[in-house]
């Protein structure tokens, strides 16, 4: 009798843990550009990006706010995957919709990164 | 009455297939090395190497991206055959996809530094800087999140993520995904080192 081989283990773990990762790196990522358009309507922000980002990264100062941002884009993505994982891994949930959601606020973090449009924040 | 033999590459052949890569890349990096000294591939600047570093890895990162894209159109259309070297390709790609921002962030120090590629953009041709670069360091970015929830929905549901059409679906959007903003990157970025590197 054989063993069954790795490509014959499957979990029949439900959607939900899927979905948690999904989603979360979906609003890490609207959280990197939020912060950006903020940095770049606030100096007060931009200035709280840079000590954001000057508590842990090697070479925070020589990049900028940019460490800033890069961090509170790990932070958000990180605690909501670690939250909606918790919540969801037990739960069957609707791929289609979680997923388009994810979708959704992806497009929207692009649109807000695209230089063009962030600068129309910083002309009103 | 015929038996055909099933399409797997046995492990002896296969450990061959690698030595002869190996060879072929020994083989490759010294014929480079001999016509193009190493400090002509680097470029004069003292942050060569930083540029270097992070173009290497974008480099590698290029065929990783490119065989997620591949395995993730094998899964869209139920044709993937190892659930293994799909947990292992998206492990690597999402590994390429940090080690890549991080010599990014190395790299941005000197483009940024007064006198660096930034100024002379700002004074020269503005938007460059203003436009390209700021939408390619973002761009960058987002490989990384879509890269990792592909790797740990494999490695999570293991052969469900391939048997179950929602998974496999969902895990070939976010290949894609990760190929299209490390392509928007990768070209944005190469193009602007063509103008001016560090």
């Amino acid at each position: 009798m054989s063993s069954p081989s790795r490509d014959d283990e499957a979990s029949d773990a439900p959607s939900g843990a899927a979905l948690a990762a999904v989603l979360a790196a979906s609003l890490g990522l609207l959280a990197l550009a939020m912060a950006h358009v903020l940095s770049e309507v606030s100096v007060p922000f931009k200035n709280a990006m840079q000590s954001l980002g000057n508590l842990w990264m090697p070479g925070a100062a020589g990049i900028g706010p940019y460490s800033g941002k890069e961090t509170a884009a790990l932070l958000v993505w990180w605690l909501s995957w670690a939250a909606l994982h918790a919540a969801w891994k037990r739960r069957e949930l609707s791929v289609g919709g979680v997923a388009a959601v994810a979708l959704v606020l992806i497009g929207v973090a692009t649109t807000l990164v695209w230089p063009p449009i962030t600068e129309l924040f910083v002309h009103h | 009455m015929s038996t055909q033999r099933p399409l797997t590459l046995e492990a002896e052949p296969a450990r061959y297939l690698w030595l002869i890569v190996l060879v072929l890349g020994l083989i490759g990096l010294t014929i480079v090395l001999m016509t193009a000294p190493a400090q002509e591939l680097l470029g004069q600047s003292a942050e060569a190497i930083r540029g270097a570093l992070h173009g290497t890895a974008a480099g590698l990162f290029m065929v990783t991206a490119t065989i997620g894209l591949f395995q993730g159109y094998r899964l869209f259309a139920g044709q993937a055959r190892s659930v293994a070297e799909l947990q292992v390709g998206s492990v690597v790609n999402a590994a390429l996809a940090f080690f890549t921002i991080a010599l990014g962030n190395w790299v941005y120090i000197p483009y940024r530094v007064s006198g660096g590629p930034r100024s002379y953009f700002l004074e020269h041709a503005p938007e460059i800087h203003k436009v390209f670069f700021e939408f390619k360091e973002f761009a960058a970015l987002f490989t990384l999140p879509l890269a990792a929830a592909a790797a740990f929905i494999l490695i999570f549901y293991g052969a469900s993520a391939v048997r179950r059409k929602d998974l496999s679906t969902l895990v070939a959007v976010l290949l894609a995904l990760v190929f299209f903003y490390f392509l928007v990157a990768f070209g944005l970025g190469a193009a602007v080192t063509k103008l001016k590197s560090v």
